[in-house]
């Protein structure tokens, strides 16, 4: 019996002896397992321009993280899976990640319909989400804190568009646009504004794949507005100008600084689109965070996704760092500790934001995309806006506020 | 990793279920349905749309078993007089109206934003994992039930009718098959089954809207069909679990591919599913498991 015991002990301790000896190497490197962390963006489909950019940044930052020692001086590991802008290949690639690879945080989600479906997979275990999507109603979601946001809110984006328009001297407004996620919470959010200075708004919901809009135009101009917002994207909002000037529309035309871009610019005659305004949430161009992405990447204009997932990746790696815990939970627990901590350090890398949090200082990440702070259902509460115009055939920047 | 299997499995009993379907009107009378998102999302937004208003979930399921049935025939009424390519085009026409009608429609689909919070049956009860098995034990055993019925019908003088109609339609009318009374049957009955496929996947996920819908997903379960063998119901659901497989693989096997960025690795998975479709054309057109003709009887003496 003795001797029984005996060899059990002997196998334990050599057991222990094998597991040590083969822990050792890491140990060397960064304690314990590595922390994994997921990119979720559209790498095909529509989303297609957007996603790899985006993967580009989130790789540089770990990258620098893991050289300068990595978190809580565990390794940081990036997967990266392709949501292929679509909600039913989002949800087995998010499954993929919060299954196989166990990751603590999704990151990036670009579409609406994909970080809806995604959303309560993520909440349910208890895996945190940061995205880029604009959807009003993805805040609205019973999720717990698990997600945050960093694009604005229809909601902002609509009141600013209505303000900007009566700002313009205009009384009378119409609205027209394709079938999108934010197509109605846009138009009530300018009606709002609008009304509220005592103007009156219309609106109109087009097919995006017509090749001319004439009656549309017509619809639009018995309204007799001051103005026309355009909700479409660059195919759909060039014709839709090239109609309104045939028509001999003279009031002010406001849109989406990504659908009248220079692309559109440059490939309508100058006339049709003089004058026209641009209206999109602004990345903080000329912060430090922004200077420090440029030069990471190697992008002399980051577009706003890539902005604000590089802030996700800070923004998460010092929350770990500020929990000491890299599970999700601990994640939604800490975000706000370091996106907005009061008297907090001004972080703008999430190098500086380790340092800092080991030496025990709050921190307040003011990141690439806006200062980052966050309501209590996880939209952003501050945006800046890039007002522009076209002129004389090229785009000028009115102002940013 | 177990969940993950359970979630990979049900979604492999989902598609079957869209497979069983096809190869049902594909396989049986000969009829090309490139509209099978179409009736797909019907039967998605039938259930959630039912259960939404209170009713219980069986009731929603069987909602979407006749929704998607009447729309079936309603679009098989609309083709009569359509065949192979004409019929394809118009089919995958529908598909995409029915994408539009969701998007547009906001009062009875919310539009865009989609679906969310349907219900899942019995989730509060059992738990997170053990709503997965329970789902994935349902729908498993949906698949088993189909697939023995078409089965029965393949076997029977009615599928043999059928087959009749697919090889010759002149000379099965001659026959004296009734083909349209065939054709309308046999579509409905498709059509159901696809439906009470997205109402299935409607629970299973709880958000539907109209980005789920898109034509993807019928090139996959035409690639399923085509793989596992058109005709033979077992072929459609090996080859329904094949695809499923084979698409989550994709993402394990270009790990092992080294020095490339994230997005060559995506366009990697596309390129192998591409190359995997002219693959199974090319050595095995008739697919894994090809249809089984029984023999005629021996002529009997005179």
């Amino acid at each position: 019996m003795t001797d029984h015991s005996a060899t059990r002990r002997s196998l334990l301790a050599g057991a222990a002896a094998l597991a040590g000896s083969a822990a050792f190497p890491r140990l060397a490197l960064a304690q314990g397992a590595p922390i994994r962390i997921g990119t979720l963006t559209p790498l095909t489909g529509a989303g297609g321009p957007y996603g790899p950019v985006m993967v580009k940044a989130v790789k540089a930052v770990i990258d620098q993280v893991n050289a300068a020692g990595g978190v809580l001086g565990r390794k940081v590991e990036l997967i990266s899976e392709d949501d292929q802008t679509s909600p039913e290949a989002g949800v087995r690639a998010a499954r993929k990640l919060i299954d196989v690879d166990k990751v603590s945080a999704i990151l990036g989600t670009w579409a609406s319909s994909v970080t809806t479906a995604v959303a309560p997979l993520c909440w349910e275990s208890k895996t945190f989400l940061a995205t880029v999507s604009g959807a009003d109603s993805i805040t609205a979601l019973p999720h717990q804190g698990y997600l945050v946001r960093t694009q604005p809110t229809t909601t902002l984006q609509g009141k600013k568009f209505g303000e900007f328009a009566i700002a313009q001297g205009a009384k009378r407004v119409f609205f027209v646009s394709p079938q999108t996620p934010f197509a109605k919470s846009q138009f009530d959010n300018i009606t709002a504004a609008v009304k509220a200075a005592g103007g009156d708004t219309a609106s109109l919901i087009y097919d995006d794949k017509k090749p001319a809009y004439r009656t549309e135009i017509d619809e639009v101009l018995r309204f007799k507005p001051d103005a026309v917002v355009f909700g479409g994207y660059t195919p759909d909002t060039s014709v839709m100008l090239k109609d309104l000037y045939r028509a001999d529309f003279k009031g002010t035309k406001i849109a989406f600084g990504y659908s009248v871009n220079q692309k559109l610019v440059e490939s309508v005659p100058a006339e049709v689109v003089e004058k026209t305004y641009m209206i999109s949430p602004s990345p903080a161009e000329g912060s430090k965070a922004y200077e420090t992405l440029v030069k990471l990447i190697g992008v002399t204009s980051p577009d706003p996704y890539t902005t604000q997932i590089y802030d996700h990746i800070n923004l998460v790696l010092m929350a770990i760092a500020i929990a000491g815990d890299a599970s999700g939970t601990a994640i939604k627990d800490n975000i706000r500790k370091v996106s907005q901590a009061e008297g907090g350090a001004r972080i703008d890398n999430a190098i500086d934001g380790l340092k800092a949090i080991a030496a025990k200082q709050a921190v307040n990440y003011d990141g690439a995309s806006g200062p980052c702070d966050f309501t209590e259902i996880g939209d952003i509460s501050d945006s800046k806006f890039r007002y522009e115009q076209v002129q004389g055939g090229k785009i000028a920047l009115v102002k940013i506020a | 990793m177990l969940s993950y299997l359970i979630f990979t499995l049900t979604l492999c009993g989902i598609y079957a279920l869209l497979a069983l379907s096809l190869n049902l009107i594909w396989g049986g009378v000969g009829l090309v349905n490139l509209g099978l998102a179409g009736f797909f999302a019907v039967g998605a937004y039938a259930s959630a749309i039912a259960t939404g208003a209170g009713a219980p979930v069986v009731i929603g399921w069987g909602a979407a078993l006749v929704v998607g049935a009447v729309v079936g025939l309603i679009v098989t009424f609309a083709t009569l007089r359509l065949r192979d390519d004409y019929l394809a085009i118009v089919t995958l026409g529908f598909a995409e109206v029915i994408r539009l009608v969701a998007l547009n429609e906001r009062w009875l689909t919310n539009g865009s934003d989609g679906l969310p919070g349907i219900k899942a049956p019995l989730k509060a009860e059992l738990g997170l994992q053990g709503f997965s098995l329970f789902y994935l034990g349902l729908v498993t055993l949906i698949v088993l039930l189909v697939w023995f019925l078409l089965r029965r019908l393949d076997l029977s003088a009615y599928g043999r009718a059928m087959k009749a109609i697919r090889e010759d339609q002149q000379l099965a009318a001659f026959a004296g098959k009734p083909v349209l009374r065939f054709k309308l049957q046999a579509f409905a009955v498709s059509a159901a089954i696809a439906a009470l496929s997205g109402a299935l996947y409607a629970h299973f996920q709880s958000y539907i809207s109209p980005d789920h819908f898109q034509p993807l997903i019928t090139i996959y379960i035409f690639l399923a069909v085509t793989a596992g063998g058109v005709g033979r119901p077992s072929g459609a659901v090996f080859g329904a679990y094949l695809v499923v497989i084979f698409l989550e693989a994709t993402r394990f096997a270009t790990e092992w591919v080294p020095g490339l960025q994230p997005v060559q690795i995506a366009a990697l998975r596309e390129m192998m599913i591409g190359v995997a479709l002219i693959l199974v054309l090319h050595l095995r057109p008739q697919g894994i498991m090809p249809e089984r003709i029984p023999k005629a009887p021996a002529p009997s003496a005179p």
